[in-house]
């Protein structure tokens, strides 16, 4: 459904140009959840930018269903690293916004709204403003705002990085439960190793300057996932390669 | 009904420091004149301004409702302009180097010099005056709103590109909003500024207007009455001040308290 061509990405700086990605190929199948991990900086972002159609690669090029991604698409749905709610609409009016924005608002709209809302936790609180929230009920939020849109692929750039480990844990398993129920691609962007291997069917571990794919690792646990399978050995070889991938063969010890 | 008796206690509470400081004032100003016994042209005592203006009611009142009426004509007009005006800077770079030094221009001006040209070229009618009140108070609501306009986070930006906006679908549904609070900032002292315009209007040419009653008073030496009239103006301001707060936060309950640093300028 997905697929990535032969990306290259360049921006232009002030000391000349940097390589933020180099010959990024991909393929993410429909439905699939593909979780990307690597150090900051290594392109993470801006490959899901250009996914998401918001900026054009310097060269290659991304499909969607085979043909060329040149501007964002209603198919997509993107959950931003900040909530980036409007400040002045309330959590229902925040979740229908992008519908409205591209007049796709029907009647059944906000019943579907507040439906989404319940399931993430948040009834009783779809009159609130954003800053009466907390960060992780204005995450919630933004991403009930992404499901509403019913996006076919659905790109996250760490949703949860800005949440407490709890609230983490409990929303990736929710997240997992709305998966399932979608026939819906997730390209989802974490910096937490664990995080990656039990959500995602497959993980690309990215590397830095110039920003490149450095391994796609299958992760071969049973659906429903849970945390108690953190325990198991495919989760631990799961891991542990993916940590070796990211730093190098030189694993950080402590002392 | 507590809260709400709850909240006029805290109003209160709020504005009983402001209220005490203009009495005290009042009665420095009152012991002062009473204590070097000032001649009342020269320096009138508060008692005297009160009760000759009160005295001179149904005039006062005329005067206030005329110079009422250009305020917020002109307001109005600074708002009517300023808003589109605003957008148009903020949607082309070459609008922007185009109007900017237009509107520095018409800032450097003074009002007062531009006034009895404009009376002339335009007739002692209320367009001047309301021109002049204009080109007092419009400059600091583009300056703000301009500001807010640019001022949206390049997250809420790209929210609106990822929905597929156009631009100006990103101008009214993003950035606009997002720039309220800077716009009530701009409204603010674009209020206080516009009783400031029509009174140097009014000083020009004019039959009629609280301006227009301080410069014959002071010519007949009635001078607590152009005290009196310097003191409606100060209410004026400050009710109009209160009354563009008070919209804020009927129509904006989001905006006010949430006024990002230097909103007002
Ligand atoms: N608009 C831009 N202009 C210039 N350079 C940029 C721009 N956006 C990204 N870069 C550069 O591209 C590289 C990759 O950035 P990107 O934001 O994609 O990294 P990331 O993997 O998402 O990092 P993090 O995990 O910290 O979010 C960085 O070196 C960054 O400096
Ligand atoms: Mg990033």
């Amino acid at each position: 459904m997905i697929r990535i061509d032969r990306i290259r990405k360049l921006f232009p700086t002030r000391e000349g140009e940097v390589e933020a990605l180099r010959d990024v190929s991909l393929h993410v199948a429909a439905g699939e959840f593909v979780a990307i991990v690597g150090a900051s900086g290594c392109g993470k972002s801006t490959l899901l930018r250009m996914i998401a159609g918001l900026i054009p690669p310097s060269s290659g090029q991304v499909l969607l269903d085979g043909s060329p991604v040149t501007a964002p698409r209603a198919e997509t749905a993107m959950v931003f690293q900040a909530a980036t709610l409007l400040p002045w609409a309330d959590v229902l009016r925040n979740v229908t916004f992008p519908l409205r924005l591209m007049k796709q608002a029907g009647a059944g709209t906000e019943a579907r709204a507040r439906a989404l809302l319940a399931t993430a936790g948040l009834t009783g609180f779809e009159r609130r403003l954003p800053r009466e929230l907390s960060g992780g009920m204005q995450q919630r939020v933004a991403i009930c705002r992404a499901l509403l849109q019913e996006p076919r692929v659905l790109l996250m750039d760490e949703p949860f990085g800005a949440l407490d480990a709890l609230t983490r844990e409990e929303m990736s398993l929710e997240l997992l439960r709305i998966w399932q129920g979608r026939e819906m691609a997730v390209v989802f962007v974490t910096h937490s190793i664990p995080e990656a291997v039990l959500l995602a069917d497959r993980v690309v571990v990215m590397s830095p300057r110039p920003g490149r794919v450095a391994e796609v690792i299958e992760i071969d646990l049973p659906r429903p996932r849970s945390f108690e399978q953190e325990a198991l050995p495919a989760f631990q070889a799961a891991a542990q390669r993916i940590r070796a991938l990211i730093y190098g063969g030189r694993l950080p010890r402590a002392a | 009904m507590r809260p709400s008796t709850a909240r006029i206690a805290a109003g209160l509470r709020e504005t009983a420091p402001g209220i005490a400081a203009v009495v005290l004032l009042f009665l420095i100003w009152e012991g002062i004149c009473r204590g070097f016994a000032i001649r009342p042209f020269l320096l009138p005592a508060p008692s005297l301004v009160f009760a000759q203006t009160l005295a001179a009611w149904p005039v006062v009142l005329k005067h206030t409702w005329a110079t009422l009426g250009t305020v917020l004509l002109g307001f109005a007009a600074s708002v009517a302009i300023s808003l589109p005006l605003a957008m148009l800077i903020v949607s082309s770079r070459a609008l922007a180097a185009a109007l900017y030094p237009l509107l520095v221009i018409t800032q450097s001006i003074p009002k007062v010099a531009l006034a009895p040209i404009l009376i002339v070229a335009l007739g002692a009618n209320e367009l001047p005056r309301v021109i002049v009140t204009f080109l007092v108070a419009f400059f600091p609501l583009v300056v703000g709103t301009v500001a807010g306009l640019m001022a949206t986070p390049p997250e809420l930006i790209e929210l609106g590109r990822a929905c597929r906006a156009g631009r100006l679908q990103e101008l009214l549904r993003i950035r606009l909003p997002f720039a309220i609070p800077f716009v009530f900032g701009g409204l603010k002292v674009a209020a206080a500024l516009a009783v400031v315009g029509a009174v140097v209007a009014e000083f020009v040419g004019a039959e009629a207007g609280l301006g227009y009653l301080i410069q014959t008073s002071m010519a007949f030496f009635k001078t607590p009455l152009a005290f009196g009239a310097v003191i409606v103006l100060a209410v004026m301001g400050i009710l109009l001040f209160q009354a563009v707060a008070l919209t804020e936060r009927l129509l904006f309950p989001w905006s006010s308290g949430a006024a990002p640093p230097g909103a007002g300028l």
